[in-house]
C-alpha cells in the first residue's frame, strides 16, 4: 500500500505489521503525552521531585540523552572534518539518533521547567554566567543543525526526491554538510562541556564542585570527551538493535569496528582523565571542604562506593579495554557488551552528577533523602523513547538511512 | 532621589542560638508577612515552603548526655566573593540578583521560569519551589499583605530579608528628606517577632549597628564557611558542639579543634 | 483521492509559505509575550489589594498571658499581627500563636451565624437560624426549667473565671438560681489552693522571674508556653545574658531542658518527692531562712515529717537521681540570693497534684523568698469588677442553696472553686434524669481538653440542652443544641485581665475590635444581657446595662479612659501573706494502671507549636510542627531507643505500633529519641482534633483519649500527668 514511499531495492515488512508496531509504541507514546499534559496543566506537583531534588529523573534523562546523542556530532566530526570516509555508512543513523536525542532533551526541558510558557526568558533575559544559558543556546542551535542534517535525509524519500526542488536542495545540502558538521561539533564541544559545568561550578555542593583546572577545562573536557566516547557506542548499540529487530545486516563490520576502535580510545583516555579528576577531587577538593570521599557514599541506603566501581571500572575501564583490542572489537558479544557498558557508564555518570549531587547532605545536620520518580515522571521519560522508536521506524521504512543495506541485503 | 550617593550597605543577621527557644515564631512571622501559602498537609518538609526554617541540631550523644539546639535558617544572602553567591551566578534568566547596594539576594518571581538550578546550587536549602498553586481557604486571602506579591505555581521563592520593608523605610526617609535610614527603621519580620530577642538585624558594615559588634563575638560562626559562600547570617553559641555542627570537619580536624 | 503533484506542491507551498509568513509577522511574538504575561497574572493567584495602612493596638486573648498586640491594617483588612512595643508584658515580642491569629479571624472554622442542631448530638449537623430565634429558644428553655424549679440543673462552663464576660455569665446563673458556674482549671487553680493553705490568702502566684538568680523548675515549660509566654521567653533570654542558672527537672528533654544550664531527668511523677528531698537537706544543713521559717505555724511538724520520710537514700531511689546531685542541687538553691522554685507541668494547662505544688512552694518558703524581689508574690485579685449585689428572688435563692453538681466548696473539696473534671462523672453516675438539664459553654472546649474525652463526650450527649458561645466549630460546639457564636477575638471589645498568668504585677488589658465583625455573630456579653432581659423580672433587673459595651465602660470606671488609650493598666496591689506549713496530708498522684501489664509510662508533653487549649491550632502553626511529631496524619510518640528493643518489639524510627493504656488504644508511630528517659513514652498534646477544618482535623490523636482523670486527694482537681501504657506490634 505504501510501497511507493519505500526506498527502492529494499524489503520492508507489511503495512499491517508496521501499523501494529506503530499502534503498540504509539500507545506508550500517548501514555507519556497524557503524563506530560498532567504536568503542564496541574503543575510539577505531579512529580516526586521536591525542594531537595529540584533536579531529578528528567534532568538526568536530559543529560544522558545528550551524551548518548553525542554520536551525531562526533561521527560527523570524524566523517567530515577528520575524513574517515567509511563512516558515511553510519552517519545518517547517527544523525537520526542525535536528532531524536536532542529533540527529546528539549521536550523534557519544556516539561521540567515550572513555567514552560516563560521558557524563552532563558534567551531573552539570558545570564551569560550561567551554565544553563550556555547549554540552552548551544543546545537549541545544535538542534537546528541536527534538523538541517536530518532534512536532506527526509528529502531523499523516493517520492519527495521526485520533486526537482527537493532533489536539488537535498543534493546541495549534502555538499555543504561539512560546514554543518563542523558547526555541530563546535556547538557540541560547548554545550557538552557546559553540561559538565552545571554541577562542576556549584561551589555550594562539594560533591559536584571541581576546583581550578579541574573545573575548566577538565570537567568541561570530561563531559565532551565522554559524550564523544559513549555517543558513538550508543549509535553502534542502536544499530545493532535495529539489525536485530529488522533481522538483517545494515552496516558493514569494518564501519562498526572503525567507530568502535575510535570510541575505545576515546573511552580509554576519558577514563584515565576521569580517574585523575576523581583522585584529585577525593584527595584535595572534598577534604578542603570537610568531607572524606566516603562521606559521600555512606549513611544512606543507596549511594555506596559501588557506584564508583560501576561507573569507572566496569563501565569505563572494561569497555575501553574491549574496544581498543582488535579481538575485543571483532568478537560480536564482546563488542555488544562493551557498547552497552559504555552507554550505561555515561548514564551512571550523568545520574551521579545530577542526582547524587542533590542527595548528598551538605549541612552537617541535614539528612540524606531518597527519591523515586512518580509514574508521571517515568511516563514522560519513556515518552521520548517511544517517540524515538517511532521516528526510527518511520525513517527506516521510508528513508534510505543505511546506504549499505541494499548491498548487504539484495532483494531477489 | 540619587541612590549613588548612598553608602553601600551589607545587611545581615546575628542569631543567638543560646537564646533561640525553637518556638517557631520567626517562621510564622515570616509566613504571615510574606504571604507564604500553606497546604492541608505540610508534614512533608521536602515540599513545604518555609523561607525561614528552624532546624533541630542534636549532639548525637545518648541519654542522659543528649543535647539539642535549634538553628533558624533564613536565606544566608551569600556574598561569595564579590557578590558571586552560589545561586545568583547560575540563574539562566537573571531572575535572582545580588544587590551591591544592600547585600540582599533578590528573587524576581515574574522572571523566574522554574528551572530550579538555583536550588541545586544552594547548600542551605533556603530556596523553595512552588510545586502547587497557592490556595487560601475562602475569606482567608483577606489577610494577604499587599507589599509582597503572591507567588504563582512553578517558580522559586526564598527569604528576601523583607526587602519590601527596606523599600518602605527608604521611601519614608526620602519623603522626609533623609538619605539614610536608622537601624530600627528597617527590621525583618522575624527579627521583630522573635519573643526571645535572639535575632539581631542590621548593616554588618555599619559600626553603629548592633550586628557590627555581635558578629565579632568569639562564639560567632557562620554555616558552611569552608565552602566559600561567605554568608551574611552569623550564629552565636556558647556550646562547642553547636559551633562544630555549623560546618563539615574531617574527623581528625574535629579532634584537633577540640583539644 | 489521488493527489497530483501540482496540487501537492501548491498545498505544500501554501503551508510552508503560510508558516513562514506567520513566523515573520508580529503575531507569534505577541502571543508568546502575552502568554508569559498571563502566567505572571494568573487570575487564580490572588493579588492583595493596596490601600491605606493603619495600626490598631489591642490585647491578644488567645491565652491568658495578656500580651499587647499591634495589628496592621490595609483599608478594612487586618494583614498582620505584631507585638505591641512598650507593653509591660511583651514589649514588642509575640508568640507563634498570636502571630497567626488572623488565620482564626478569617479562617474556615469560624461559625458564621447562630445555629440549631439538626443531626444527632456530636454529629456536627446544624441549620442556620436568626439571632432572634436562637435567643428566644434559649430563653424559653431556661425559663421553662426555672418555672419547673430546676434552675439548679443549669450549669455554665467558662474558659476562665476572670473578666467581665465570665462574671456576667456567673451573675446570670446566680440570679437565675444555679450555683453551677465552672471554669476550666489550670495550674493557677492548684497554686491558688496552695497559697490559701500556706498563707491563708485568696491570691494568685506572681513569679518575679526578672529578678530571680537561680531557677529550679519542676517540669515547667518555661519556654514552652508556661505562664505568660512572651514574658517568660524574655526572662529566659535575660537569664542567658546574666548567666543565671536554670535547672530543669523533667523526664523528657523539653526545649526548656535543652536551654537550661542543667537538665536532671527525674522519674515522672516524683517531682514532689524530689522537692521535699531538697527540703530535707536544707533543713538538715540549716540552709533555710530561719528568721522566716522558725516562727511559722506548723514548721516543726513540717520539719519532723520531712526529716522522717525524705532522707536522701529514699529520694534517690524514688526519683532515679543520684544522691550527690540532689545534695548539690539543694546547696545551689539555698546558696542563691534569690532562688525561685516553680512547678506546673509544661504549659501548666492542667492543675498538678497539691502535694507537689505545696512541696515546691515549701522550697520557696524555706528560701525565704515569698513576697520578695526575685521570689513568689501573692497577687490579690485586681477587684475592678464591683457590680451591685444582685437581688435574688425566691427561685434563685432556692437554687443557689442547692449543692454544686461538681462538689466544689463542699466538705470533701473545701478549697476548689470549681471542679470541671467532676462534671462528666456526676452526669454519668446520676440515676434517672440528667442532673444537668442545660449547659452554657463559653470559651472552653471540654470535649477535647478534659481527660478521657470519650467519657466527657458521653456525658455531654446526655445533657438535654447545650448552648455554645463558641466562635469556632470545635469539638464541644459540635455537641451543642444551639450555638450563639461570639465575635472572634479581634472583632470584640472586652477586658482581658492578665491576672492568672504568673505576672508579679497583674495587668488589666483592654481588647479592642480591630476589624468589624465579619459574620452574623454577637458578643457573648450582649447575648448574656439579652438572655437575662428575656428571662425578665429580677433576672433582668440584675442586668441594667443597655449593652455589653456600656456595662464594660461602667465597670472600668475611671480606668476606662486610660485603658482605651493604652490598652493596659498595671495594678499595684499587695497582700499580707503570713507563712504556715502544711496543715493537711497530701499524697502524690500516681499513674493509673498496673505496672506489670503496662511497662511504660505515657506522658503528654506540650509544645509551643501546638495550641492545645480552647483555641485550635492554626494552619501556620501546624505547618511548623516537625515531621518527627506528625507525618501525614500519623502522630509520633517519643521513646528512648533502649526501650524500643525489648520483648517482641524491635522498633525502628517511624515504626507503627499500638499504644494501649487502661483508657484506650491508638495506632501511633515511634520517634526514637535520646532525649527521653527509658521507660517513658511522650505524646504531644494538641493533635487529634475531630472538629475544625482540613488543616487540623484528623491529624494524629488526642492524648486525652488515652489518659483518664486522676483526682487529687487534696484539691479534687484532675492532677493527672500520665498513665501506664504498653506497646504492641501492629500491622500497617
Amino acid at each position: 500500500m505504501d510501497s511507493a514511499l519505500i526506498p527502492e531495492g529494499v524489503k520492508r515488512c507489511s503495512v499491517g505489521k508496521f501499523l501494529i508496531f506503530l499502534g503498540v509504541v504509539g500507545a506508550v507514546l500517548l501514555w507519556g503525552v497524557f503524563a506530560m499534559l498532567l504536568c503542564w496543566i496541574k503543575g510539577l506537583n505531579q512529580t516526586n521531585m521536591n525542594d531537595y531534588y529540584g533536579f531529578a529523573l528528567w534532568i538526568w534523562a536530559d543529560l544522558a540523552v545528550i551524551a548518548l546523542g553525542g554520536g551525531a556530532f562526533f561521527t560527523g566530526f570524524l566523517r567530515y572534518i577528520i575524513g574517515k570516509d567509511e563512516l558515511k555508512n553510519i552517519i545518517n543513523y547517527a544523525v537520526l539518533i542525535g536528532f531524536i536525542c536532542y529533540s527529546s532533551a528539549l521536550l523534557i526541558l519544556a516539561i521540567d521547567i515550572g513555567q514552560p510558557l516563560r521558557g524563552w526568558f532563558i534567551f531573552w533575559h539570558a545570564n551569560v554566567h550561567s551554565m544553563l544559558t550556555e547549554v540552552a543556546f548551544c543546545l537549541s542551535c545544535y538542534f537546528g543543525v541536527l534538523t538541517i542534517e536530518y532534512l536532506p535525509l527526509i528529502l531523499e524519500n523516493r517520492q519527495l526526491e521526485k520533486v526537482p526542488f527537493f532533489h536539488h536542495l537535498s543534493h546541495n545540502m549534502h555538499e555543504i554538510m561539512a560546514v554543518f558538521a563542523a558547526t555541530g561539533a563546535f556547538l557540541s564541544f560547548f554545550h557538552q562541556g557546559s553540561l559538565g559545568g552545571v554541577s562542576g561550578v556549584l561551589f555550594g555542593r562539594p560533591f559536584g564542585y571541581r576546583e581550578g583546572i579541574f573545573i575548566w577545562p577538565w570537567t568541561f573536557f570530561l563531559f565532551t570527551w565522554s559524550a564523544a566516547a559513549c555517543g558513538p557506542c550508543f549509535t553502534i548499540l542502536i544499530t545493532k538493535i535495529t539489525e536485530k529487530v529488522t533481522r538483517k545486516k545494515l552496516v558493514k563490520d569494518n564501519v562498526i569496528e572503525l567507530l568502535a576502535k575510535i570510541s575505545g580510545w576515546m573511552l580509554a583516555t576519558y577514563t584515565i582523565a576521569k580517574i585523575l579528576d576523581t583522585w584529585y577531587w577525593a584527595s584535595v577538593t572534598a577534604p578542603s571542604k570537610g568531607f572524606w570521599v566516603l562521606d559521600f557514599y555512606s549513611n544512606n541506603p543507596f549511594y555506596g562506593p559501588w557506584i564508583l566501581v560501576l561507573e569507572i571500572i566496569i563501565c569505563g575501564v572494561l569497555p575501553a579495554l574491549i574496544l581498543i583490542t582488535e579481538s575485543g572489537r571483532k568478537s560480536k558479544p564482546a563488542l555488544l557488551l562493551a557498547v552497552i557498558l559504555a552507554a550505561i557508564g555515561v548514564s551512571v555518570n550523568r545520574w551521579v552528577m545530577v542526582l547524587q549531587v542533590m542527595a548528598v547532605p551538605v549541612m552537617p545536620f541535614d539528612s540524606w533523602y531518597m527519591y523515586f520518580p512518580s509514574w508521571q515522571e517515568i511516563a514522560t521519560t519513556i515518552l521520548p523513547v517511544a517517540y524515538g522508536v517511532i521516528l526510527i521506524g518511520l525513517s527506516h521504512r521510508y528513508l534510505p538511512i543505511f546506504p549499505q543495506e541494499k548491498e548487504l541485503n539484495p532483494v531477489d | 532621589m540619587n541612590k549613588q550617593h548612598n553608602k553601600a550597605k551589607k545587611f545581615g543577621m546575628v542569631i543567638d542560638l543560646d537564646k533561640c527557644t525553637g518556638c517557631g515564631a520567626c517562621m510564622v512571622a515570616c509566613m504571615a508577612e510574606n504571604n507564604v501559602p500553606f497546604k492541608a498537609d505540610e508534614t512533608n518538609k521536602l515540599d513545604s515552603i518555609t523561607w525561614l526554617r528552624v532546624y533541630k541540631l542534636t549532639n548525637g550523644k545518648s541519654f542522659p548526655n543528649a543535647d539539642f539546639c535549634y538553628l533558624p535558617r533564613p536565606c544566608m544572602h551569600c556574598e561569595g566573593s564579590h557578590g558571586h553567591s552560589p545561586c545568583v551566578s547560575v540563574c539562566p534568566a537573571t531572575a535572582t540578583d545580588y544587590s551591591h547596594e544592600t547585600g540582599i539576594v533578590s528573587q524576581i518571581y515574574t522572571r523566574c521560569f522554574g528551572c530550579r538550578y538555583c536550588m541545586a546550587a544552594c547548600p542551605y536549602h533556603a530556596r523553595y519551589f512552588n510545586w502547587w498553586d497557592p490556595v487560601w481557604p475562602e475569606g482567608m486571602e483577606k489577610y494577604l499583605n499587599p507589599n509582597v506579591s503572591v507567588r504563582m505555581r512553578g517558580i522559586v521563592e526564598k527569604c528576601s530579608f523583607c526587602y519590601h520593608r527596606y523599600q518602605l523605610a527608604m521611601e519614608k526617609a526620602y519623603y522626609e528628606g533623609r538619605r539614610e535610614i536608622e537601624e530600627q527603621e528597617y527590621q525583618t519580620a522575624c527579627t521583630q517577632a522573635c519573643p526571645a530577642g535572639a535575632i539581631v538585624f542590621g548593616d554588618l558594615d555599619n559600626p553603629e549597628h548592633a550586628v557590627h559588634e555581635l558578629k565579632k563575638n568569639p562564639n560567632a560562626f557562620r554555616l558552611l564557611e569552608r565552602l566559600g559562600t561567605n554568608p551574611k547570617v552569623y550564629y552565636i553559641s556558647s556550646r562547642e558542639w553547636v559551633r562544630q555542627a555549623g560546618d563539615n570537619y574531617l574527623r581528625q580536624e574535629g579532634k584537633s579543634e577540640k583539644n | 483521492m489521488k493527489v497530483s503533484r501540482r496540487t501537492f506542491l501548491s498545498i505544500g507551498s501554501f503551508i510552508v509559505g503560510g508558516a513562514a509568513g506567520t513566523a515573520l509577522s508580529p503575531l507569534p511574538w505577541k502571543l508568546t509575550d502575552d502568554l508569559s504575561i498571563w502566567t505572571q497574572n494568573w487570575p487564580w493567584t490572588p493579588m492583595p489589594e493596596r490601600g491605606e495602612v493603619s495600626y490598631v493596638n489591642s490585647v491578644c486573648t488567645l491565652c491568658p498571658g495578656g500580651c499587647g498586640i499591634s495589628v496592621r491594617k490595609v483599608n478594612d483588612r487586618a494583614v498582620k499581627i505584631e507585638g505591641m512595643k512598650g507593653h509591660p508584658v511583651n514589649d514588642g515580642g509575640i508568640c507563634i500563636l498570636g502571630l497567626s491569629g488572623l488565620q482564626l479571624l478569617y479562617g474556615p472554622t469560624r461559625i458564621k451565624t447562630p445555629l440549631k442542631r439538626v443531626g444527632e448530638k456530636g454529629q456536627g449537623k446544624f441549620k442556620k437560624i436568626s439571632w432572634d430565634e436562637a435567643l428566644k429558644e434559649v430563653a424559653e428553655k431556661l425559663g421553662t426549667l426555672r418555672s419547673e424549679g430546676k434552675s439548679h440543673t443549669v450549669a455554665c462552663v467558662s474558659g476562665s473565671a476572670c473578666g467581665t464576660v465570665p462574671q456576667l455569665l456567673k451573675r446570670l446563673l446566680t440570679v437565675y438560681g444555679s450555683p453551677n458556674f465552672m471554669s476550666v482549671p489550670t495550674m493557677q487553680d492548684a497554686y491558688a489552693v496552695t497559697l490559701k493553705l500556706m498563707h491563708g490568702v485568696d491570691a494568685c502566684p506572681g513569679f518575679d522571674v526578672e529578678n530571680a538568680d537561680f531557677i529550679l523548675s519542676f517540669g515547667s515549660g518555661i519556654i514552652e508556653g508556661w505562664g505568660s509566654t512572651v514574658r517568660m521567653f524574655k526572662a529566659n533570654s535575660a537569664w542567658q545574658d546574666k548567666k543565671i542558672k536554670v535547672v530543669q527537672i523533667e523526664s523528657r528533654m523539653s526545649n526548656t531542658a535543652a536551654k537550661a544550664a542543667k537538665w536532671i531527668p527525674a522519674r515522672p511523677g516524683s517531682e514532689g518527692v524530689l522537692a521535699l528531698g531538697i527540703a530535707y537537706m536544707m533543713l538538715r544543713d540549716g540552709l533555710y531562712k530561719k528568721e522566716v521559717c522558725d516562727s511559722a505555724a506548723g514548721f516543726e511538724d513540717f520539719r519532723k515529717t520531712v526529716s522522717e520520710n525524705y532522707a536522701p537514700e529514699n529520694i534517690a531511689a524514688a526519683t532515679g537521681i543520684e544522691k550527690e546531685t540532689i545534695e548539690s542541687l539543694a546547696k545551689e538553691f539555698a546558696g542563691a540570693a534569690s532562688p525561685l522554685a516553680i512547678c506546673g507541668r509544661g504549659q501548666g494547662h492542667t492543675p498538678g497534684s497539691q502535694y507537689e505544688f505545696m512541696a515546691v512552694h515549701a522550697l520557696n518558703a524555706l528560701a525565704g523568698n515569698i513576697n520578695k524581689a526575685g521570689g513568689v508574690f501573692t497577687v490579690p485579685d485586681p477587684k475592678y469588677i464591683a457590680w451591685a449585689e444582685p437581688e435574688l428572688d425566691e427561685t434563685a435563692q432556692k437554687g443557689m442553696s442547692s449543692p454544686r453538681i461538681d462538689g466544689a466548696g463542699s466538705e470533701t473539696y473545701p478549697h476548689a472553686k470549681s471542679l470541671l473534671n467532676r462534671l462528666p462523672p456526676a452526669i454519668l453516675s446520676a440515676q434517672g434524669e440528667c442532673p444537668v438539664q442545660a449547659l452554657l459553654i463559653s470559651e472552653a472546649n471540654p470535649c477535647y481538653t478534659l481527660s478521657d474525652t470519650q467519657t466527657v463526650k458521653k456525658a455531654f450527649a446526655k445533657i438535654p440542652f447545650v448552648v455554645s458561645f463558641s466562635s469556632y466549630m470545635d469539638e464541644t460546639a459540635q455537641y451543642a443544641d444551639i450555638i450563639l457564636p461570639n465575635h472572634a477575638y479581634l472583632e470584640r471589645l472586652e477586658d482581658a485581665p492578665a491576672y492568672a498568668a504568673g505576672l508579679s504585677k497583674p495587668v488589666i488589658g483592654l481588647s479592642k475590635p480591630v476589624v468589624t465583625p465579619q459574620f452574623d455573630t454577637k458578643h457573648t456579653g450582649d447575648a448574656v444581657i439579652a438572655l437575662a432581659k428575656a428571662l425578665g423580672d429580677k433576672v433582668a433587673a440584675a442586668f441594667p446595662w443597655e449593652s455589653y459595651a456600656a456595662c464594660l465602660e461602667e465597670t472600668l470606671g475611671d480606668k476606662w479612659k486610660s485603658l482605651n488609650e493604652k490598652c493596659f493598666a498595671v495594678v499595684e496591689e499587695s497582700i499580707e501573706a503570713p507563712l504556715q506549713f502544711f496543715k493537711q496530708e497530701c499524697k502524690p498522684v500516681f499513674a493509673e494502671g498496673d505496672e506489670k501489664q503496662y511497662p511504660f509510662v505515657l506522658m503528654p508533653y506540650d509544645s509551643i507549636r501546638l495550641a492545645n487549649g480552647f483555641i485550635g491550632n492554626t494552619p501556620f502553626l501546624t505547618k511548623t510542627v516537625p515531621d518527627t511529631v506528625l507525618r501525614k496524619n500519623d502522630i509520633f510518640v517519643e521513646i528512648n531507643p533502649k526501650s524500643a528493643g525489648g520483648d517482641s518489639l524491635s522498633l525502628r524510627e517511624g515504626s507503627a505500633v499500638m499504644l494501649t493504656t487502661p483508657k484506650g488504644s491508638a495506632k501511633v508511630r515511634v520517634h526514637l529519641s535520646e532525649e527521653i528517659m527509658p521507660g517513658v513514652i511522650a505524646i504531644p498534646r494538641g493533635l487529634g482534633h475531630t472538629a475544625y477544618d482540613k488543616y487540623l482535623a484528623g491529624k494524629g490523636i488526642n492524648c486525652n483519649e488515652l489518659i483518664g482523670p486522676a483526682e487529687d486527694s487534696g484539691s479534687g482537681f484532675d492532677a493527672v500527668w500520665g498513665i501506664r501504657a504498653k506497646l504492641s506490634s501492629v500491622s500497617i
